[in-house]
């Protein structure tokens, strides 16, 4: 691989907690010589950060279509009545 | 263990399975239909990122969903008291994924324009899908095709987030 998807490579690992103690020397060693990785590094962890946030939305979205599947479509009015019974009073 | 084609699927026997006894838990409790459903899909997200982590020992969704569920309605109705150390730790998890409102722009732009990127690193990464299946999902030749494939899409997904997080100033946290 070239040389900064190897670097993407090192930090991901080091942000994972895969590192071995030399490849976190190896990537301290990185930052000296390029102060730059500094906000590589930095802008990776958004990145994590925001595929999360992304992966729950579409959980979500799934789970909120498959409530509306149970609350809306006819072959599932047995299901909807046992639960709409517990809310009446 | 959960393979993202199958998810809705699982997604809709765990709420068959697991929805009444937590819908019942809440109205016994004088909560709403509405109330049962928030804290039955969130507790559903907490379980399937437990699931996914390989985190789970338990072969009872049904108890462990609804285990999660009265912790959530726990808190949810007692706000301002503190709740345990570890209570908070699982519920964090549900919490936070609503959290970050300022960084919607970003994610709209890059389910737009770099939705496969997105695709893949969320199976990768959220759905702990391996490789060896990431492969065959997205239809690459092989696992190396698939690693270089990561590799390339998180430094386009980190490049673009930060050329735009640097126009958006609302996305600084």
């Amino acid at each position: 691989m070239r040389t900064s998807l190897n670097n993407i490579k090192l930090v991901d690992d080091y942000l994972l907690g895969l590192t071995s103690p030399q490849d976190n020397l190896l990537l301290q060693a990185k930052v000296i010589i390029n102060p730059a990785l500094n906000e590589d590094i930095y802008w990776h962890k958004q990145t994590l950060s925001l595929v999360q946030q992304y992966s729950r939305r579409q959980l979500r979205t799934e789970i909120e279509s498959v409530h509306n599947q149970l609350f809306t479509r006819p072959e599932h009015l047995s299901f909807r009545q046992s639960i709409l019974r517990f809310f009446k009073r | 263990m959960v393979k993202t084609v199958n998810r809705e699927q699982w997604l809709m026997e765990l709420y068959k399975s697991a929805f009444p006894a937590v819908a019942k838990y809440v109205a016994r409790l004088g909560g709403s239909l509405e109330d049962a459903k928030d804290v039955f899909q969130d507790a559903l997200v907490i379980y399937y990122e437990k699931a996914v982590a390989g985190n789970l020992s338990a072969n009872n969704d049904k108890a462990y969903l609804l285990g999660i569920a009265k912790h959530l309605w726990f808190r949810k109705f007692n706000e301002g008291n503190n709740t345990s150390a570890l209570q908070d730790e699982l519920l964090n998890i549900a919490d936070n994924a609503d959290e970050h409102v300022s960084n919607s722009k970003v994610l709209q732009y890059l389910a737009s324009a770099g939705k496969r990127c997105m695709e893949l690193l969320s199976a990768l990464y959220y759905d702990k899908v391996s490789v060896k299946d990431a492969a065959e999902q997205f239809g690459y030749a092989g696992e190396r095709s698939v690693t270089v494939q990561k590799y390339k899409c998180l430094e386009k997904v980190r490049d673009t987030v930060k050329q735009q997080s640097l126009s958006y100033a609302d996305f600084i946290e």
